[in-house]
């Protein structure tokens, strides 16, 4: 099991608001760390690696933002940018395109039963940035 | 440039209505009734009179009053501003004189001069598209080629173009006199002949300054070169593009994303539109291009492999610095990593910053439908295919250009917001951390003056790297482009990005100047080209230390904690006034304040 397989299972066992957002922080900052890792313009999907990244640091902060992500106490460390990356870069855009996918869904949902407008715009936001991440890794494109 | 109107098709066609001088005797020679003659002259003093009032100079010194004289330029401006209006003064007022709109010219100098003045008048026009007035009278910049327009050398080129046409006008009145034809009042007769005397006073002013600090050809042309203001409309390739046409859309991209960025550095710190994601996606998406523009010259260079005059060299060179560039904007994409701002979305700019990143990348690969999210499979665009002439190369080397200095203004404006958000305390850090956490990101504190720089930093030589690879790329034949680049580059205050000064022409310096090792062999004499380059590589290697010791300093989440867990009291985000006042802000403080509740922050 990959790092960002194991940080899928947990944002699929979130349940309830708070949960969601946690789950989803770490989602997205465990993508972030897992997509630098494969930014090397020699091999392909330099664009689709970089350009995603920017858009998991821009979900995270999105999810940042949101009044009900619980305190960082007991948070899971964060993946970090690895030197050397473990898996392949296709396996990489793989599991960070399902996670995305999920992401999506999580977030689309969490909106839809958020009461403070605060959650409400964050998860909108964080979801949008997912589908952008889907849409890069996935190679709709292609 | 981009086939658009340029301020030189009507300053040009001014002077084709008036003619040779020969030409211009001989239109007078032919008479005319004196009156009409003075009303259409009129027309043309008032048109150059507002083009030498646009002109920014301090007011005359009222004599006896005491005051700096004025010298040089600005007095040859204000005198010819003088002497404008009192020409104007001498020509006004003779309602006998005027013509209905669309009545036929009388006479063949009458229909010269009205075509003239038409021109000048469209020209002038032109010009105001960059410029407007604000409420309180002042002057407010449209474009970034507004402050290229307002700058000395191209106000002094503008006064010259003037002198030169109130020379070519001044014999307008004598040559009447003496012309059979010309029929007027001897009142009509004595205004005109007042009136050209003021224009020969004018001329005469104008180039007393010509002769002590010439107007160079250079800047002669780059006032030409003003396009109109207009940024093209936004188009996305669908796939059935020629390389041509995918040159024209990196190029019209490009100037659209150059158009936004001057517009976004010209917001206030406030403005909602400085975003860390806008930040971002610049910063993703020129990484992006730089790589296509590496790609992209590695073929040229294949292609023009066995060209004379070491062009196959320049090319790879100008490949070596686009690569340079990409590593440069990947080093802020990461250090943007660790910071965040008070608002979110994205801006224009980062809209068109990922559009010529998609026109460039699909110049630079065969698939006619290659997108940003394509998987690894896809090849670069042949060389042959890219360039099938030696002769196309020059156009796809233009797109390049235009692509590279594009960035180089984003990395500047991207610079610049910053630099005005960081004062506002809009960009942000995560600060709170407790035992056992890592990348706590809430809630933010302003980032700290040694974090803002070192992001200052990275752009600043970001910017540097992407303008040294748009003038190490050779495009022959674009001497303007890269004029009005270098002019573009410098901002209002005449310094360049990297703090040196301009020199008073805009044109001849290059914006990246030699670094501290290079200078001295040059100061030295060196010329050997061997050398010279070995200096090139030390002061690279020198940056790229600066750039290693400023990543260093951004802090990393892990270091972050710690770090800034002492700097926290007293610079926390408890005044909302001083952020933008966005519902984020609100909800971050009130994270803040409940986060306090919950774990107080331990006593540094």
């Amino acid at each position: 099991m990959t790092r960002l397989t194991g940080t899928r299972n947990r944002l699929q066992q979130a349940s309830g608001l708070e949960a969601v957002l946690d789950a989803a922080y770490e989602a997205f900052r465990d993508m972030l760390g897992a997509i630098r890792a494969h930014e090397n313009p020699a091999v392909g999907m330099f664009a689709a690696f970089v350009m995603a990244a920017a858009a998991a640091a821009s979900g995270r902060d999105a999810v940042a933002f949101a009044p009900s992500l619980p305190s960082h106490q007991g948070r899971n460390p964060p993946a970090g940018g690895e030197d050397q990356p473990k898996e392949s870069a296709e396996r990489t855009a793989s599991d960070a395109a399902d996670l995305s996918e999920l992401l999506a869904a999580r977030l689309a949902q969490a909106a839809g039963s958020a009461s403070h407008p605060g959650d409400r715009a964050a998860c909108d936001q964080a979801a949008r940035w997912a589908r952008e991440i889907h849409d890069l890794l996935a190679g709709s494109g292609s | 440039m981009t086939g658009r109107a340029v301020f030189g098709d009507f300053i040009v066609a001014a002077r084709r209505h008036l003619g040779s001088p020969g030409s211009f005797r001989e239109a007078v020679g032919q008479g005319g009734s004196v009156p009409e003659i003075s009303h259409s002259l009129l027309r043309i003093v008032l048109v150059m009179g507002r083009y030498v009032q646009d002109v920014d100079i301090g007011p005359a010194p009222v004599p006896g009053q005491g005051g700096p004289a004025l010298t040089g330029w600005d007095r040859a401006g204000a005198e010819a501003r003088e002497a404008l209006t009192s020409a104007a003064v001498s020509l006004y007022g003779d309602p006998v004189g005027g013509r209905r709109p669309g009545a036929t010219a009388g006479s063949e100098i009458v229909r010269r001069l009205n075509a003239a003045s038409a021109s000048l008048t469209y020209g002038r026009d032109l010009l105001h598209t960059h410029l407007a007035r604000g409420p309180r009278g002042g002057r407010q910049l449209r474009s970034e080629w507004g402050e290229v327009i307002t700058a000395p050398p191209l106000t002094w080129a503008l006064l010259a173009e003037m002198g030169s046409l109130a020379h070519q006008l001044a014999p307008l009145g004598p040559g009447l006199a003496h012309t059979p034809g010309a029929h007027g009042s001897p009142e009509a007769r004595r205004r005109l002949n007042a009136a050209c005397q003021c224009l020969q006073n004018a001329a005469a002013s104008i180039r007393i300054a010509q002769r002590h600090e010439p107007v160079s050809a250079a800047d002669r042309d780059l006032l030409h070169a003003v396009p109109i203001n207009a940024v093209p409309l936004r188009r996305l390739p669908d796939g059935s593009e020629p390389v041509t046409t995918l040159c024209e859309g990196v190029t019209a991209t490009a100037e659209r994303a150059r158009h936004a960025a001057w517009a976004s550095s010209m917001q206030p710190a406030w403005s909602p539109d400085m975003t860390v994601d806008s930040l971002r996606q610049v910063a993703a998406a020129s990484t992006v291009t730089s790589h296509h523009c590496e790609i992209l010259l590695r073929s040229l260079a294949t292609r023009a492999g066995g060209a004379p005059d070491g062009f196959h060299a320049r090319l790879l060179q100008a490949a070596d610095a686009a690569g340079r560039t990409r590593t440069r904007w990947l080093h802020i994409v990461h250090a943007l990593d660790q910071v965040t701002t008070d608002t979110q979305g994205l801006s224009q700019t980062a809209t068109a910053a990922s559009d010529l990143a998609l026109w460039s990348g699909r110049l630079a690969y065969c698939d006619p439908q290659w997108t940003l999210a394509s998987k690894p499979s896809h090849q670069a665009r042949p060389p042959h295919s890219l360039a099938p002439e030696p002769d196309d190369i020059p156009r796809v080397t233009a797109a390049i250009y235009h692509a590279c200095d594009t960035m180089a203004s984003l990395a500047q404006a991207n610079r610049k917001q910053i630099r005005a958000a960081a004062r506002a305390e809009r960009f942000l850090v995560p600060t709170e951390s407790q035992p056992g956490a890592f990348d706590i990101l809430l809630p933010f504190t302003p980032a700290s003056p040694d974090h803002i720089d070192a992001m200052l930093t990275l752009y600043q030589f970001t910017s540097k790297a992407s303008a040294e690879a748009a003038d190490t790329i050779p495009a022959p034949g674009h001497a303007i482009i890269r004029s009005a680049a270098n002019a573009r580059r410098h901002d209002a205050s005449g310094k360049m990005p990297n703090g040196a000064s301009a020199k008073p022409g805009l044109v001849p310096e290059p914006w990246h100047a030699p670094g501290p090792i290079q200078r001295t062999l040059r100061g030295l004499g060196v010329t050997n080209p061997e050398l010279l380059q070995r200096g090139a590589d030390i002061d690279r290697a020198g940056e790229q230390l600066i750039i290693d010791a400023t990543t260093e300093r951004i802090p990393q989440p892990e270091r972050l904690s710690a770090a800034s867990r002492g700097r926290t009291t007293g610079t926390t985000l408890d005044d909302p006034a001083r952020v933008s006042g966005n519902p984020r802000t609100a909800a971050l403080l009130h994270r803040k304040a409940t986060a306090q509740r919950e774990a107080p922050e331990a006593e540094p």
